[in-house]
């Protein structure tokens, strides 16, 4: 019974064209190169003297003026699916598309970005894995603590926007973050959000602070952060979501 | 294909008439590969008419190293009426082999046969092409007889 490669060899084109499928040009390599040599130039042999022989058949003149009238035959539509599906070109694509993703993915992310975004995502990463038993325990108004934290432990503007100054506290800490340093954390009782005051970062650029009203964000892991920064100090407000359920505490000022 | 050229010339005006037809109708023929394929059933439909060759009836010989030599001392119209008398559907892969204008996928479109067949197709005609070349058109690498040298 005759092997596939076999049975391609025998129908193996006489003249080189275009369209040859792969598995016949592999073939055709493997037997020039092979045992049957001197078989295979044997039948291209034969079939090129045929072919010749053949072309060389009168054609009756009507007919090849029938044949000449090439309006009948329609011109062949490009092949896009074809050429879509060719390995080579998919490839390139999928590789286009990951680079133009990482790109897009980077770009949108320095859009986001400001200075202290780093120390944001950190502080997340830090509200994240925080349990209430680890603050000292204090009821009272948001805003309250401004001057608690003036008073006591000697930070200045940090202070708790009116979005979140009349919520209630379930406690409080101030803690050393070894990049961040000095935190003030709150803990309030509304979703159990948690509220982190930090000192702000300086542009990279010029070496200045520069503050900003408008609510920027951080997400990580689940978790995410509306960030504000004033008088060079950051505040942030963290809940376990996403940023759509943060943006109605954000917008309360407004109102 | 019919092994008469008033016959063929039929099959072809009918077949150039139906693509014209269908031009006019606003839906021309497809592909070139339609032209061949229609051109192809109608020769086949005026061949049934007459005496039909029966497969497996010719005896086979080696391709001979010589071949390309005893198919140049051939004139067209020999070969032509030799594939015109190949049993179907070894008389089409003949006529759509060597005219080296299709490829494998399109050829066994034609046919609508599958490529071990085909393949089998082919390789019994070179087989039995040599033999009816060895008995026609014999041919000697080296004189037998040379004069000068006598």
């Amino acid at each position: 019974m005759a092997t596939k490669p076999d049975t391609l060899l025998a129908c193996a084109p006489i003249t080189e064209k275009p369209g040859v499928d792969r598995a016949m040009r592999v073939a055709i390599q493997r037997a020039r190169h092979g045992k049957q040599a001197p078989s295979f130039s044997q039948q291209q042999a034969f079939d090129a003297a045929v072919a010749k022989l053949v072309h060389a058949i009168p054609v009756d003149a009507q007919v090849a003026e029938w044949f000449a009238n090439e309006n009948l035959i329609p011109l062949p539509k490009p092949r896009w699916r074809k050429i879509l599906l060719n390995p080579a070109v998919l490839a390139v694509i999928v590789a286009v598309a990951v680079i133009s993703g990482v790109f897009a993915y980077r770009v949108h992310e320095h859009l986001k970005d400001f200075p202290g975004g780093d120390k944001a995502r950190r502080l997340l990463s830090v509200a994240a894995s925080s349990r209430s038993v680890i603050l000292d325990p204090l009821q009272t108004d948001a805003g309250a603590l401004t001057d608690l934290f003036f008073m006591k432990h000697r930070l200045e503007h940090y202070d708790v926007p009116p979005e979140f100054a009349d919520f209630r506290t379930l406690g409080t800490r101030v803690f050393e973050d070894e990049e961040v340093h000095r935190v003030a954390q709150i803990w309030l009782v509304e979703k159990r959000m948690q509220l982190l005051l930090f000192p702000a970062e300086p542009d990279p650029k010029d070496g200045r602070i520069k503050d900003f009203s408008d609510w920027r964000f951080v997400e990580l892991e689940g978790w995410t952060g509306a960030v504000q920064q004033r008088n060079g100090v950051c505040f942030m407000a963290v809940i376990r979501g996403r940023e759509k359920d943060l943006a109605p505490y954000l917008e309360k000022k407004k109102q | 294909m019919t092994g008469d050229a008033s016959k063929a010339q039929e099959a072809f005006q009918d077949t150039v008439r139906e693509a014209a037809l269908r031009s006019a109708r606003d839906e021309p023929p497809p592909n070139r590969l339609w032209f061949f394929g229609d051109a192809r059933w109608r020769c086949l439909a005026v061949c049934e008419q007459g005496l039909q060759a029966e497969p497996g009836m010719m005896e086979e010989a080696d391709i001979s190293l010589f071949a390309p030599m005893q198919i140049a001392q051939l004139e067209p119209e020999q070969l032509a009426v030799w594939i015109s008398a190949a049993p179907e559907p070894q008389r089409s892969a003949l006529a759509l082999f060597y005219l080296d204008e299709f490829t494998l996928r399109e050829m066994l479109a034609l046919l609508e046969i599958k490529a071990v067949e085909f393949a089998d197709l082919l390789s019994s005609a070179r087989r039995q092409f040599q033999a009816w070349l060895d008995a026609t058109t014999p041919y000697y690498e080296e004189p037998f007889f040379d004069g000068n040298e006598a």
